[in-house]
């Protein structure tokens, strides 16, 4: 079966997709399902691994919150090949870092059947606290309904983050099994589209009804992407100019305290240490007076420019947009926009785009002899004249 | 400096004698390498670019293994191997002695710059007044008489052309290291002699001689007077006239000669008598000049003899084999019978000259332009075949390469015009014999629009009016046709070496027809004399692949030789140790050239002092006068024993000459040769002191030499002067398949006293030995078979396992395991350090043109059978047909199987030596018939054999209609006619499959190519090796190849093995990868990553393991590993930034 409804009590998707997972666990295929949601008297949403059904009622994916991109988390659940299994929920953005991990070789991807939902976004991290509060448990409800209903701004003002507004990838292409929302009357059913092998087979077992998918998705789907184009291309124009030279980006990063905390949430970033934790930047006492010597002065930290540029270089190619660097940055840096800014142009000039295909090698990984021509200093040619 | 005693010499250091010499260095030998040039490389020297690459790749021929023995740089700047020494400019005077025990006589022409001290700087250049054609670009584009022999050597430099220097001795005094001897001293001891009846040439001769420097000269005014002053004290040089009133000068000449044999003598002739002055030369006589002479000339021949006669040194060594390499020469178009224009049409070029204007160190530095008037190249048509396949002028044989040197320019061409110039060649069969070169052809042919004409050249004249050249030629068509273009390049073919046929007498080593040297039958590298050995084009003319394989193959023997004289020294170098631990704290020890003083030591040398000295860990500077040669390095000891650093940085020009100076100074003072490094400080670059250099210029320079400086200081802080790990060997062998090239290699391995295991999936050994009956030159198969397969059997070292195969097998270089199995199951597990594939190969079968519809349609094999065993049958056969390039050359098997168009010749010149009166139809697409096997060729059509070409679009039809006979149809494109051939037998030549199985490829990590081929790490470069070290293959298994050659792959494998198996522990060089495990992730980007797959993740801990041996430091792992985990011993992450930051000052 390719796609099947499922059915939603009165607008409650979040039920429906518990019901989902509880079958899950009940066919015994799974072991336990890893999903987004909130232990009770937390307002907290984080991704809990449940094994037992009766817990399943903690289960919140679609809530508008997105503290961690559980990417490395699937991974640490798949390092090694054996016969457990499991399920997870997961949001786009968290689909292709797992990807992105697979590459290298930090999860095994048939470990794992991934459910991926239209990923409707989230708020900043303290802003989704807030309104949490306020809501009173009916935010995830009220957040559903009226993304669904194509408006950006929450009942109370509060805007989606930066990321998932800039976020055009939003629907879950890896996934083995998609929840499928937008286009959809959402009051009454969901539809699940199988998108590999493994998640055709689960959703034959799943007795449920086939069903197409509307022909109103299209176009719905195709506003969110274009909005949220819009969006991504106004940011990169912005982030563009103000980092475009040395001095710019110097100012830019100018409130980093080196604590690494963009790079400690970057699901992609897998070093189980980071080169700039090591010796290697241990100088010595004088060498710092050198630099001083030759500048005149230097901000302190220092390295903090060499750090992003680093980890730019190392990981860019890898970036899957999530955000999550710029929610862990204690300084309100936008870590995020520098990133998706540089990533949309190292990835296109490898023809690559991070957790898009896993046959696809990472750029850096992968030697084509014929690779920007136009750069190679050895072929004489004639000028034209 | 060379030494009393070398395990070989190797004469000609082109890429077979790099290619022996480095062989045999490897394997522990040390080996003297001479050549004739002031460098070595050879032609290849003056070839930039070789197909399939259209790159170069010689550096592929370094060492892999023990690699810090030399420098790994572009061979073409130089060859520094701490167990070669190369001697330019040298020749093979005399040898004496036997296998074992050679006593070698050597003489070298010194070029009046000594190679050692000479740094390139180019200041006798700049005062050169003298300009000549510059041999490099060959005569294309002008240089000094001093010049470098190559532009783009280290080892050299400089040399002066004897025949175009003045001696005007401009030179000398710039030269800022005394490199440059004129000997002008000299000139007062050479005694000369003049004989004339006139007074006044005496006179004026002895003035013009005083005032060039010759101040011992004397005259006599007869040939009597001069005999009496002969024999009253000696003379070097006589200037005789020819006509003299009583004795003339030819019988003096003989008379003078008869007594003194040594005296060097010159004619002095009018024009009348120039006949008697040619014929003076034939007793002796040097040369001759003509009265009246222009006294420049005369002085400029008579310097010229006595630089020759002073700059010739004699040196001996002893040596316990010799590998004779002296490769070969382009024919020159101008000694042919048609010159097809060139040397009186300028835009007529032979293909070097063409090669050179490729290059970008070329006369147009790479611009594709006509010399002669810088016109833009847009039409080039190539002529195939000058020189070669060319009976009228003795020369009946194929040169092998230049079909596909064409190809290889024209695309070249093509590219290099962004496909603006039309390219076409004209030839007469385009030879891409063997599995590599037919895609090649395809690809210049259908992708890059490369025009291919087959056609027979009539001639190539100047149009009247543009001087354009205009090809005629005979088409296919059989009319004439005429093609305007705007240069031609004649293919030139290939003759032995100049001095072949003087070497080849005083070795006592056989010639062949052509006048190349002759080898044993079966055996390229050996030649009738035991000890002496040959390699490469010297034999035969031939491409890179085949050289290399040769001369590793002659490397083997020799060191087979070496081995049973006893000779094979092999003695361990003493290595220093790994110079103390990583907690000692750098002292570091500093030693500035100054360049024979032009570095001022009190202004700039001071501040580069008190740069050194700022840091505390360098605890001395030294400045020394010439620190880029050996003397220089050899004052540093005694510094380097009072102070006792544990690091030392050299500052002086050209870092790539000091590799060995380093490797000498660890010898002798036990300081690591990595914790020593080199920093280039162009001192060549400083202006001599009254230069008037703009300042601002200078004090840049100054900056930069001090950054340079701080920078080497740098590294040598962070450098890392941890131990090597090291892995130990299983010294014995694995060598699959006992066909011709398996047992060669089994043999070749065994007797240099490593046990071998041979496994043969048979019953027997012999592979296709066991059913071929002759070769093409006519040797009888089977007491071959039998001597080395009893060889084999008898063998102490050799275990063979016949009807056993490989099932399972695992590991890497030096530690292999594989487990073999027999027919009934029973399995067996062996472990080996090398492992040798000799799958071997089959004849292809066929079901096109009817094969196996009728039994007078047979395979080439088949028909091997029939005709050693049916021999009556033979006579009753009154007509045969045989098609080539059955189910070969095409999409579906896209490759020339190299040994069908030979054994088609081979069988119908048999058929026909069995019954003259029998008619042979040989029905072809190009004949593949490579070097002298093309001889074979003229014989079959002198035999009366038919050879007529077809179009593979249209091929022969077969009609099986008429009974026992075979009926085919065809169309002859020449005579322009439709066929139809009645014949008792057609042969079909299906070509050759590989039969190496993927998976067991894949157990050694050695891949196939797209045919099923084993892959070479290089085709031309490593030809026997596996991209991973310690796999190697020969024979059918590697390409399609003739019993000598697949004997000749089967010891070139066995060579390259030896080079592990010589070993009882490997090695890392430097720098070399290292692991933080600590910090590995295991994410194997650096296992993706690494070229040489020298890494893997070891499964039970879990954890990253390095072949210290195969790797090869290029650092790609560290570039690839996001946080350090993979690092670089000598070019770590900490070296490096030190090393940026040191210089941004």
């Amino acid at each position: 079966m390719q796609t099947a409804t499922m059915e939603v009590n009165k607008g409650d998707v979040t039920a429906s997709i518990q019901m989902l997972l509880g079958q899950l666990l009940s066919l015994e295929a799974f072991d336990a399902v890893m999903v987004s949601g909130r232990r009770p008297n937390s307002a907290s949403v984080m991704p809990l691994l449940i094994s037992a059904p009766e817990l399943l009622d903690q289960a919140d994916p679609l809530a508008p919150s997105f503290a961690l991109n559980a990417a490395r988390q699937v991974g640490h659940l798949t390092r090694n090949a054996s016969t457990q299994r499991v399920a997870a929920v997961l949001r786009p953005c968290e689909i292709r870092a797992f990807i992105e991990l697979v590459k290298l070789k930090q999860g095994l991807r048939d470990q794992v059947l991934i459910i991926g939902i239209d990923c409707l976004g989230a708020y900043p991290n303290g802003a989704y606290e807030d309104l949490a509060r306020q809501a009173d448990g009916s935010l995830t409800r009220q957040f559903i309904e009226h993304h669904l209903a194509g408006e950006s701004q929450a009942t109370d003002g509060a805007s989606l983050a930066k990321a998932c507004r800039a976020c055009e990838n939003c629907l879950p292409d890896g996934a083995d099994l998609a929840i499928c929302l937008w286009g959809i009357d959402t009051d009454r059913e969901m539809i699940l589209q199988a998108q590999t092998d493994t998640g055709r087979e689960m959703l034959d077992k799943l007795s449920l009804t086939e069903a197409a998918l509307p022909a109103e998705r299209t176009a719905a789907v195709e506003a969110v992407v274009a909005d949220r184009t819009r969006f991504r291309d106004q940011m990169f124009a912005e982030t563009a100019a103000a980092t475009d030279d040395l001095e710019k980006l110097g100012r830019y990063l100018d409130r980093c305290v080196n604590c690494y905390n963009c790079r400690t949430a970057c699901p992609v970033c897998y070093c189980r240490q980071c080169v700039f934790e090591t010796n290697l930047f241990d100088h010595e006492p004088l060498q710092y007076l050198a630099w001083a010597r030759r500048k005149g002065e230097i901000k302190m930290p220092n390295d903090t420019i060499f750090y992003h540029l680093t980890r730019l270089a190392h990981m860019s190619t890898a970036c899957v947009g999530c955000g999550q660097c710029s929610n862990a940055c204690p300084n309100d840096i936008d870590v995020m926009s520098l990133f998706r800014t540089v990533a949309h142009r190292t990835q296109a000039a490898f023809d690559y785009m991070a957790g898009r295909d896993l046959g696809e090698k990472p750029p850096l990984s992968e030697f084509r002899e014929e690779e920007f021509p136009e750069v190679e200093g050895l072929h004489w040619s004639e000028p034209q004249s | 400096m060379l030494r009393d005693k070398y395990h070989a010499v190797v004469i000609g250091a082109g890429i077979a004698g790099i290619r022996s010499a480095l062989d045999l260095a490897e394997t522990g030998s040390d080996v003297l390498l001479i050549d004739r040039a002031a460098h070595p490389g050879g032609l290849l020297s003056r070839l930039d670019n070789q197909f399939p690459t259209d790159g170069c790749g010689m550096c592929k021929m370094l060492p892999l293994l023990d690699r810090d023995t030399s420098e790994a740089t572009c061979l073409r700047k130089g060859l520094f191997h701490e167990r070669i020494d190369f001697l330019p400019a040298t020749e093979l005077s005399d040898l004496q002695g036997e296998a074992g025990r050679f006593e070698v006589r050597l003489k070298q022409t010194l070029q009046g710059v000594d190679p050692q001290l000479c740094i390139g700087c180019g200041a006798c250049e700049s005062v050169c007044p003298v300009e000549m054609d510059d041999p490099f670009n060959s005569g294309l584009s002008r240089c000094k008489a001093i010049h470098r022999a190559v532009p783009h050597a280290v080892a050299g430099g400089y040399v002066i052309d004897p025949v175009a220097c003045t001696r005007c001795g401009a030179c000398a005094p710039v030269c800022p290291t005394d490199a440059i001897d004129l000997a002008f001293d000299r000139r007062k001891e050479f005694k000369i002699l003049v004989v004339d009846d006139e007074l006044s040439v005496r006179d004026s001769l002895k003035e013009w001689l005083l005032n060039e420097g010759y101040s011992s000269v004397q005259t006599a005014a007869s040939g009597a007077d001069a005999l009496t002053l002969l024999s009253q004290s000696s003379f070097e040089l006589l200037l005789i006239d020819v006509k003299m009133p009583g004795m003339d000068g030819v019988d003096l000449l003989k008379l003078a000669k008869g007594d003194h044999p040594e005296l060097m003598a010159v004619m002095m002739t009018a024009y009348a008598t120039v006949d008697t002055a040619v014929e003076a030369m034939k007793s002796g006589a040097l040369d001759y000049l003509i009265k009246p002479f222009d006294p420049q000339a005369m002085l400029a021949m008579v310097n010229r003899i006595f630089q020759e006669n002073i700059s010739v040194k004699e040196q001996q060594v002893a040596a316990g084999a010799l590998i004779v390499s002296g490769g070969m020469v382009p024919f020159d178009p101008r000694t042919g019978v048609n010159s097809y224009g060139y040397g009186s049409c300028p835009h007529v070029l032979t293909s070097l000259e063409f090669e050179r204007m490729l290059s970008g160190c070329g006369p147009s530095q790479g611009r594709l332009v006509r010399p002669k008037d810088d016109k833009p190249l847009r039409r080039i048509a190539w002529m195939q075949c000058v020189g070669s396949r060319d009976c009228q002028i003795s020369a009946d044989f194929c040169s092998r390469i230049c079909c596909m040197a064409a190809l290889k320019e024209a695309e070249l061409a093509r590219a290099k015009s962004g496909n603006a110039a039309e390219t076409t060649i004209f030839y007469t069969d385009m030879r891409t014999f063997g599995k590599s070169f037919e895609p090649y052809r395809r690809r210049a042919e259908e992708e890059n629009g490369v025009k291919l004409v087959r056609a027979r050249v009539h001639s190539v004249v100047p149009e009247s009016e543009s001087g354009d050249p205009v090809v005629r030629y005979a088409g296919l068509d059989g009319r004439m046709h005429e093609e305007v273009v705007d240069l031609v390049v004649l293919s030139t073919g290939l003759r032995p070496a100049p001095g072949t046929e003087a070497l080849a007498d005083m070795l006592g080593v056989d010639r062949n027809a052509w006048g190349f040297f002759q080898p044993s039958p079966f055996a390229t590298a050996r030649s009738k004399v035991e000890g002496i050995f040959l390699a490469g084009a010297c034999t035969e003319p031939m491409e890179i692949n085949a050289a290399v394989i040769q001369a590793s193959a002659a490397a083997l023997e020799a060191g087979r030789t070496l081995r049973h004289s006893g000779s094979r020294l092999a003695e361990a170098r003493q290595r220093p140790s790994a110079g103390g631990s990583a907690d000692d704290p750098p002292r570091i020890l500093a030693a500035v050239c100054t360049c024979n003083g032009r570095l001022d030591k009190t202004q700039e040398g001071a501040a580069m002092s008190a740069d050194l000295t700022r840091d505390p860990a360098v605890i001395n500077v030294q400045f020394v006068d010439q620190l880029c040669g050996p003397s220089g390095w050899a004052s540093l000891e005694q510094p380097i024993e009072r102070h006792a650093p544990n690091r030392l940085l050299v500052a002086a020009c050209h870092p790539l000459r000091h590799h060995l100076h380093r490797r000498t100074m660890a010898e002798r003072t036990g300081l690591a040769a990595h914790l020593m490094t080199t920093v280039d400080l162009k001192t060549d670059l400083l202006p001599p002191a009254d230069n008037g250099a703009d300042l601002t210029r200078r004090e840049a320079d100054k900056a930069e030499r001090r950054a340079k400086l701080r920078m080497g200081l740098a590294y040598l802080k962070h450098a890392d002067p941890a131990f090597i790990e090291q892995t130990p060997v299983q010294q014995r062998a694995l060598v699959i398949g006992g066909g011709t090239a398996g047992m060669q290699a089994a043999l070749a391995i065994g007797d240099m006293g490593y046990g071998v295991d041979l496994v043969e999936r048979e019953a027997q050994l012999g592979g296709h030995l066991n059913w071929l009956h002759h070769t093409l030159e006519g040797h009888t198969v089977a007491p071959y078979l039998t001597e080395i397969s009893d060889r084999v059997s008898t063998h102490p070292q050799i275990t063979v396992h016949l009807q056993h195969e490989v099932v399972a097998a695992g590991g890497w270089a030096g530690d292999f395991h594989s487990t073999l199995q027999d027919a009934g199951g029973r399995a067996l597990t062996l472990r080996h350090g090398v492992t040798i594939l000799a799958t071997g190969g089959e004849e292809a079968d066929t079901t096109q043109y009817g094969h196996g519809t009728h039994p007078a349609i047979l395979t080439q094999k088949a028909m091997e059978r029939t005709l050693a065993s049916q021999e009556e049958e033979l006579s009753a056969w009154g007509a045969v047909a045989m098609i080539q390039c059955v189910g070969s050359r095409e999409p579906s098997r896209n490759y020339c199987s190299r040994i069908c168009c030979p054994t088609t010749v081979k069988q119908a010149l048999y058929l026909k030596e069995k019954n003259p009166e029998i008619q042979i139809f040989i029905l072809y697409r190009d004949m593949m018939m490579p070097g002298f096997s093309e001889s074979y060729y003229t014989q079959a059509r002198r035999a009366g054999v038919i050879f007529i070409p077809y179009d593979p679009q249209q091929p022969p039809l077969v009609d099986t209609s008429d009974g026992a006979r075979v009926t085919l149809r065809t169309r002859d494109p020449i005579a322009d006619v439709d066929l139809e051939i009645g014949v008792d037998r057609l042969v079909l030549a299906t070509g050759v499959t590989p039969r190496l199985p993927g998976r067991l490829a894949d157990f050694y990590g050695a891949a196939l190519d797209a045919h099923g081929f084993f892959q070479e790490a290089d085709s031309k470069w490593r030809p026997v090796d596996a991209h991973q070290e310690g796999v190697f293959a020969c024979g059918l298994a590697l390409a399609p190849q003739t019993i000598t050659e697949a004997a000749a792959a089967g010891q070139a494998a066995a060579q390259r093995a030896l080079r592990i198996l010589d070993h009882e522990q490997l090695g890392a060089g430097h720098p070399t990868a290292k692991v933080r495990t600590s910090l590995c992730v295991l994410c194997e980007r650096c296992v993706e990553a690494c070229p040489y797959g020298a890494r893997a993740i070891d499964p039970e801990q879990r954890r990253l393991v390095i072949h210290p041996a195969m790797c090869q430091g290029c650092g790609a792992c560290a570039a690839v590993c996001p946080n350090g985990a993979a690092t670089m011993s000598d070019h770590n992450a900490g070296q490096m930034l030190a090393m940026i930051d040191a210089a941004m000052g």
